[in-house]
C-alpha cells in the first residue's frame, strides 16, 4: 500500500473525523483527530491498515494544549495519530480496549503530564519514584524543578 | 597482636559489593572487567560478594535516583563495620549528565560517605583496581 493509497483510504474511512492528513516524508503519515474519535481511529488502524503495533505514545506541552501522538507502525508506513487536549481539562479516553499494551504508555502520560486517562485498567504511577509528591509533572513546561542543595564533603575549595 | 591481625585480614581480603544505583551499565561492565582473570583481583584477596552483609567495600556506580536513595542507605547500614565506599565513574562522583534531572539526587556522596572517587566515563578497570589498592593503602 502506498502513502497516497493510505491517505485516500483514511479519508474515505474516517470522513469528517480526519481533521488533518499530512505526509511530510515517505512512509510517514500524520493524522489528526478529535480526542473523542481516538479509540475509533486506533481500532480502524489496527483492523484495516495492519497497524497493530503501537510503537509509543509521545506528548508535547504546547502552552494551552497538550499534543498527544500515538505512533502506529505498520508494514507500509508509520502512521501517527495526533490529538489535542486542553490543559485546563486534561482528560483522554484509554485505547486499552483496542491495544492492551498501550497501558504502559498511558500510565507514563499520567505520570509525566498529569493527564487523566479515563477508563484506564490500572492507574498506578509507573515511572515516578514512590515518594514523588502529588501534582508534580516533570514534562510540563511550567514545572520547575528545584534541585536539593548539594553537600560537598570536605567543603568547597 | 589482635589489632595487627585484624588489620592484616582487612587489607588482605577486601570483599566487595557491586552496587548500581542508576548507572547506564558502562561502569558496571568495567567493574565486571576488573574482576576477570585478566586483572586477577583475587590475588589481592578481592572477592565479589552478593550480599552487603559479607562485604567490606561498596563499589558504587551511577547517580543516586530518588527511588534508590533509601535503599542505598539501607544497604550501607547492612554492611558490617569497618566499611568503605568507592564511587566509580563520573556519575557516582557528581551525577554527571543526569545532574538536575527530576529524579536524581546527585552523586553517591549526597547519600552515604565516600572514601575513594574514581573518575572516568566509564572508569577503566585498572583505575578501579588502583582505587581499591589506594583504599587499602590508607588502612
Amino acid at each position: 500500500m502506498s502513502d497516497a493509497e493510505i491517505i485516500q483510504g483514511l479519508q474515505k474511512d474516517l470522513g469528517g473525523k480526519a481533521l488533518e492528513l499530512t505526509n511530510p516524508e515517505p512512509r510517514r503519515i500524520f493524522l489528526k483527530v478529535a480526542p473523542a474519535d481516538l479509540v475509533a481511529a486506533a481500532a480502524l488502524l489496527r483492523d484495516r491498515y495492519d497497524c497493530a503495533h503501537l510503537s509509543t505514545i509521545s506528548g508535547v506541552d504546547r502552552g494551552d494544549v497538550f499534543e498527544i501522538l500515538y505512533h502506529f507502525a505498520g508494514p507500509a508506513a508509520v502512521i501517527s495519530v495526533r490529538t489535542e487536549v486542553a490543559k485546563a481539562a486534561p482528560h483522554l479516553a484509554t485505547i486499552c480496549p483496542v491495544i492492551p499494551g498501550a497501558i504502559l504508555y498511558e500510565r507514563e502520560l499520567q505520570d509525566m503530564f498529569g493527564l487523566v486517562i479515563d477508563g484506564i485498567p490500572d492507574a498506578r504511577p509507573l515511572i515516578t519514584p514512590d515518594d514523588w509528591p502529588a501534582g508534580n509533572y516533570p514534562l510540563r513546561k511550567d514545572w520547575k524543578y528545584e534541585r536539593p542543595e548539594e553537600r560537598i564533603p570536605g567543603g568547597k575549595s | 597482636m589482635l589489632t595487627k591481625l585484624t588489620r592484616w585480614s582487612r587489607i588482605k581480603s577486601p570483599w566487595i559489593l557491586h552496587l548500581n544505583s542508576g548507572a547506564c551499565n558502562a561502569c558496571d561492565i568495567e567493574v565486571v572487567a576488573a574482576l576477570t582473570p585478566r586483572f586477577d583481583v583475587e590475588r589481592l584477596g578481592v572477592l565479589l560478594k552478593a550480599t552487603p552483609r559479607h562485604a567490606d567495600v561498596i563499589v558504587a556506580t551511577g547517580p543516586v535516583t530518588r527511588q534508590m536513595k533509601d535503599r542505598i542507605i539501607r544497604i550501607y547500614d547492612q554492611v558490617p563495620d569497618p566499611k568503605f565506599v568507592i564511587a566509580v565513574g563520573a556519575c557516582a562522583m557528581s551525577g554527571c549528565v543526569y545532574r538536575g534531572a527530576y529524579n536524581i539526587m546527585g552523586g553517591i556522596d549526597q547519600v552515604i560517605p565516600v572514601n575513594v572517587y574514581v573518575p572516568g566515563c566509564p572508569a577503566r578497570p585498572d583505575a578501579i583496581l588502583d582505587a581499591v589498592v589506594k583504599l587499602l593503602g590508607t588502612l
